[in-house]
């Protein structure tokens, strides 16, 4: 059991390092201009809101009423984060204010969604470890676009690329840290996962609706943003199905 | 009940319950620009959440169909806009009463509710209660859209009975689009995820062109944000329980 647990460690690590993956493109990115942060914002927003459509197909999956409730929490939790944030003048590397506020919910948000899924990994880990390649490579490359959702965020604030990646790395440790008890104790986490995914979700959606959409429909065309949002989000949701 | 006689019920439900969006305007003369912004977040919340059981659903019967098909909804949605000079319109200029204006804003509605009506169609073709729920979550999401609408229109000294009358006239549209889709996917089966991911990819490009960049404008992006998602949430919850 010990060694399967081990096994499962080790593959959740990879698909960690992988979320790192998503800083990559910003490689190449020179200049950052406010249309810059606005398709930044319009690309974060579409992948999370895709990424929350699969982790409601999932949570209802398992428990609808579960889900729900999860998700207001999900809500209520962002609300409290920003009353918290709010009374802090807080940095994030040398920016302060609310594009630090953004920073801080990101990588937050992202981190917590992580120890939902890890739990979801753990759980289906736990039918036989005989497809773990396959789920590892799959969350791994799944892993990606959250990377990059999370650099389209950090790095037009000034982060380099480098810290990006990092930051995408970290938000990912709980999925391995979350997957091996999740794997050893499957029917103790599998009541708690639709509560998990739900939340998850919730935190998300509302992010992207309050902090990410405003900022970008402030910064660029109307239609720019709009197509660059469905665009992502439809890409998104595939990708993580079908991948 | 024939299938046809269903979707052409069901349809013309959703249409008809535009008409109670003039409620508020029985009562006020106009509304808080506040509330306006809220109705255009429920608005979004539920037609997000309508895209989000129509991909679900779709995805299933082929994920490329699904796919093509989304990406035509949403250039669709975007070159009808382009098109007819609509694409950086304000949609709520409660204002402006030159006729110009006011053609635009009947126009713009009417093709929203073409793009629902496919959504309507395409989803009875899938499943008819499952296509009932979707009419009937189109049919609520409708009101506040019609309130919207009636806003502009008795700013513009229409009478109440009149803009409750042309909101649903300009959802009339659904209908038809709800009985062609049908029809066309029942006689050609092949291109039922097609139609299922042109809804999909118009409903999502509808919401965040149309609905969401208004309603910051009109109220603060925590509300906004709050209507949305709860509406959003309401749509997909009901979906899952009652499936």
């Amino acid at each position: 059991m010990t060694g399967a647990a081990l096994t499962v460690l080790l593959y959740g690590l990879i698909t960690a390092l992988a979320t790192g993956l998503g800083a990559v493109p910003f490689l190449f990115l020179r200049s950052i201009s406010p249309r810059v942060v606005a398709s930044a914002n319009a690309v974060a927003g579409g992948l999370m809101l895709g990424a929350s459509f699969g982790l409601v197909a999932e949570g209802t999956h398992y428990g609808a009423w579960q889900t729900l409730v999860g998700a207001l929490l999900g809500v209520v939790f962002i609300l409290v984060t920003q009353r918290l944030l709010g009374d802090h003048d807080i940095e994030f590397g040398r920016v302060r204010g609310a594009d630090a506020r953004r920073m801080v919910l990101i990588v937050l948000v992202m981190t917590v969604h992580s120890f939902a899924e890890g739990v979801a990994v753990g759980v289906s880990f736990g039918g036989g470890p005989t497809l773990a390649f396959v789920i590892t490579l799959a969350i791994a490359v799944h892993n990606i676009p959250e990377g990059l959702a999370i650099s389209a965020v950090l790095r037009p604030r000034g982060v380099s690329v480098l810290a990006c990646a990092g930051w995408s790395i970290f938000s990912s440790l709980p999925q391995p840290l979350m997957s091996v008890p999740a794997f050893l104790f499957v029917e103790a986490f599998r009541s708690a996962l639709p509560y998990g995914l739900g939340f998850a979700a919730g935190a998300m959606v509302f992010m992207v609706l309050e902090e990410l959409l405003p900022e970008a429909y402030n910064r660029a065309r109307r239609p720019v943003v709009a197509v660059q949002v469905s665009v992502t989000l439809v890409a998104m949701v595939l990708f993580q199905q079908y991948l | 009940m024939n299938p046809t006689l269903v979707v052409l019920l069901f349809s013309a439900v959703s249409a008809g319950a535009a008409v109670l969006g003039g409620g508020p305007f029985l009562f006020r003369r106009a509304l808080p620009i506040s509330q306006i912004g809220w109705a255009n977040a429920g608005a979004a919340g539920m037609m997000l959440g309508a895209a989000y059981i129509l991909l679900i659903a779709g995805l299933p019967r082929g994920g490329g169909g699904v796919a093509a098909g989304a990406l035509l909804g949403i250039a669709f949605v975007t070159l009808t806009h382009m098109l007819s000079g609509t694409d950086d319109l304000d949609l709520n200029r409660l204002d402006d009463t030159s006729p110009a204006y006011g053609y635009q804003v009947l126009f713009v509605n009417s093709l929203h509710s073409a793009s629902e009506g496919v959504a309507i169609g395409a989803a009875m073709a899938l499943d008819l209660p499952f296509g009932t729920f979707m009419a009937l979550a189109i049919a609520v999401h409708n009101i506040p859209e019609a309130t919207v609408l009636c806003a502009i229109l008795t700013g513009r000294r229409v009478g109440v009975a009149s803009a409750a009358g042309l909101a649903v006239a300009t959802n009339l549209s659904q209908v038809l689009l709800a009985i062609a889709t049908f029809a066309i996917v029942g006689a050609a089966p092949a291109t039922l995820p097609w139609a299922a991911g042109f809804a999909v990819g118009a409903l999502i490009q509808l919401v965040m062109a149309e609905l969401l960049p208004e309603s910051y404008h009109q109220a603060g992006h925590r509300s906004i944000a709050l209507v949305a998602v709860l509406a959003m949430g309401m749509v997909v919850f009901l979906q899952s329980v009652l499936a």
